[in-house]
């Protein structure tokens, strides 16, 4: 681990069961710094404590989720946490700059080790998050084409992290490096963004927004 | 009275509905007036008349214009009635030669419907008891009526039907007001079902995270996914996304194991054999999975595959094995070749010391 110091948390949910729940379970290598149980608040708090990391519900009042990505991914990477992934908005958070997201119901060590990895930098890219890029990729290229195809490659290593490969396994399997693969994984997500931000432009144009 | 309680939706339509009857009829008044005006006695008294009650109809039409969910007042349709009862009695007093048309006989009805939604059907048949006596009254006084049993039975009729009118009116705006109110009362229940829903995913995922007793945290993450199938979910029983989910919730509930369904794409809906040895193989799989691999794990991937068919996996992160030296491997393979191949798939696997298991199953549509 690169990482002496704890990793410093900020939590954002609107359910103090979870907040208080959280705590507890993430163990000595994160301290958790702050939490806020809506969106203005923990971008006010993120602002004025600089964490390392953080961990926000999609679901809150005033914005959610998708607002605190939108105002603080630049700056420290945020994980969504959500109940189901079946939610709409997951994607949007993800392609406006979430470090990825993970189920609730997560055993504890896949939490602390996914968040570890997102402290880092290291996008969380789980089979699930993998499903919903490969059925976006395909609905774009039913409708109109995406601007960003995936390569055949890159297709496949979704494909693979989809079927619940780590990226060790993806490398042997497709004979690539282990961190190939990782570099794969932010351009996928990259294209993800790039789609998804020409898809609500396009939009806009078309439908005479501003 | 609680007007002010109900949906504001409904009795906006009912008041736009009575404001154009009022003005079909208004207009109509008039036109009797203008065509029959030489048969008229008292053409100021009549045209006094007829001016009230247009006075009437432009009144509501403005107050309803200007506030659209404002509700009727009882007083102004106990005036309503007052101008429509004098207009239907004044009838038999406006007229001096034979006439074809009365005056007053479709606007008054208004009132009458009117007082039945704004009060009820018992005020509602008091009113057309107003408007129908006046009725019978103006034509009493009328000297170019003779009367006569046909004249009596007019009258009487005309009287009923004004009392059903309102009656029926107060009848149907009662009920319609109590399903509406039903109505909205399911949804604002629907509102706070999605929040303490809410509440009770949270719940559970905080149980499953924090309990270091399986069963509590199978049976949580059971109870979970019900209930998010339930709020999230389209489920048709039947199709092979749901086999699959169905699959993965009794594996992981028997083997402790967390098990996740993840899908590449829609899936397309395959035949009842090849579903059923695609749901098979995939039982088989797991239940490997769940015996000899010590998983903590599983992941059953499913995609879209050339011609309509259906390409899945199954992985676990459990020991694996040698395929070369492990004769579990061929007891597996056996059986779920078996299956596949019958409807014309191709299944194969792969497996590693410490890599985990995955299973790989395609299937024609």
């Amino acid at each position: 681990m690169s990482r002496l110091q704890p990793v410093r948390v900020v939590v954002a949910d609107d359910h103090p069961i979870w907040r208080s729940g959280i705590r507890a379970d993430l163990g000595e290598n994160f301290h958790v710094i702050g939490d806020a149980g809506d969106a203005p608040e923990t971008i006010a708090l993120v602002e004025k404590l600089k964490p390392d990391l953080v961990l926000c519900d999609l679901q809150m009042p005033n914005g959610g989720g998708l607002a605190v990505v939108k105002a603080c991914a630049e700056q420290v990477p945020v994980v969504i946490l959500t109940v189901s992934e079946a939610e709409r908005d997951l994607l949007d958070t993800v392609a406006a700059g979430a470090m990825g997201y993970l189920l609730k119901s997560s055993a504890p060590d896949e939490l602390r080790s996914a968040l570890w990895k997102a402290a880092q930098g290291e996008p969380v890219f789980s089979p699930s998050l993998a499903g919903l890029v490969l059925r976006e990729f395909r609905r774009m290229t039913e409708r109109s084409g995406p601007t960003e195809a995936l390569s055949e490659r890159e297709r496949e290593v979704t494909q693979h992290v989809a079927r619940g490969h780590t990226y060790k396994e993806i490398g042997e399997e497709l004979h690539i490096s282990p961190k190939t693969v990782e570099n794969h994984v932010r351009n996928i997500l990259g294209k993800l963004r790039l789609n998804r931000r020409q898809e609500l432009i396009r939009y806009a144009v078309d439908h005479g927004l501003d | 009275m609680q007007a002010d309680r109900w949906d504001p939706a409904l009795d906006r339509g009912l008041q736009s509905g009575l404001v154009a009857f009022r003005w079909i009829a208004g207009g109509w008044m008039v036109a009797i007036l203008l065509v029959d005006r030489e048969a008229l006695g008292r053409p100021v008294l009549a045209t006094a008349l007829v001016a009230a009650a247009m006075a009437v109809t432009v009144g509501y039409s403005v107050a309803l214009w200007r506030d659209p969910d404002r509700t009727l007042r009882p007083a102004e349709v106990v005036g309503e009635v007052v101008v429509g009862a004098t207009l239907s009695l004044a009838d038999g007093a406006v007229w001096d030669a034979d006439h074809s048309q009365s005056l007053g006989s479709a606007w008054p009805l208004a009132g009458v419907l009117s007082m039945g939604i704004v009060a009820g059907a018992v005020p509602g048949v008091a009113a057309g008891a107003v408007i129908g006596l006046a009725r019978l009254g103006s034509q009493v006084i009328d000297s170019s009526v003779d009367w006569g049993e046909d004249e009596l039975v007019s009258a009487a009729s005309t009287l009923m039907l004004y009392v059903l009118a309102g009656g029926i009116a107060g009848y149907a705006a009662t009920r319609l007001r109590k399903a509406d109110r039903r109505l909205s009362l399911a949804t604002a229940r629907d509102e706070v079902a999605v929040d303490l829903h809410d509440g009770v995913l949270q719940t559970l995922a905080v149980v499953q995270r924090r309990s270091d007793d399986p069963e509590l945290v199978a049976l949580a993450r059971n109870q979970e996914r019900r209930l998010r199938d339930y709020l999230f979910g389209a489920t048709d029983r039947r199709s092979l996304e749901t086999a699959l989910r169905d699959e993965a919730a009794t594996f992981e509930q028997v083997h402790h194991v967390r098990t996740n369904v993840v899908l590449g794409g829609d899936l397309p809906a395959l035949g009842d054999e090849p579903t059923e040895a695609l749901v098979g193989a995939v039982q088989e799989a797991l239940a490997n999975a769940g015996k000899h691999a010590g998983a903590s794990s599983v992941t059953i991937y499913a995609e879209p595959a050339d011609d309509d068919g259906v390409f899945c996996t199954v992985k676990d992160d459990g020991r694996g094995f040698d395929p070369t030296t492990v004769t579990e491997g061929v007891g597996l393979g056996r059986s779920i070749r078996d299956r596949i191949e019958r409807v014309g798939g191709t299944a194969s696997w792969r497996s590693a010391p410490g890599g985990g298991t995955e299973v790989r199953l395609e299937v024609p549509a």
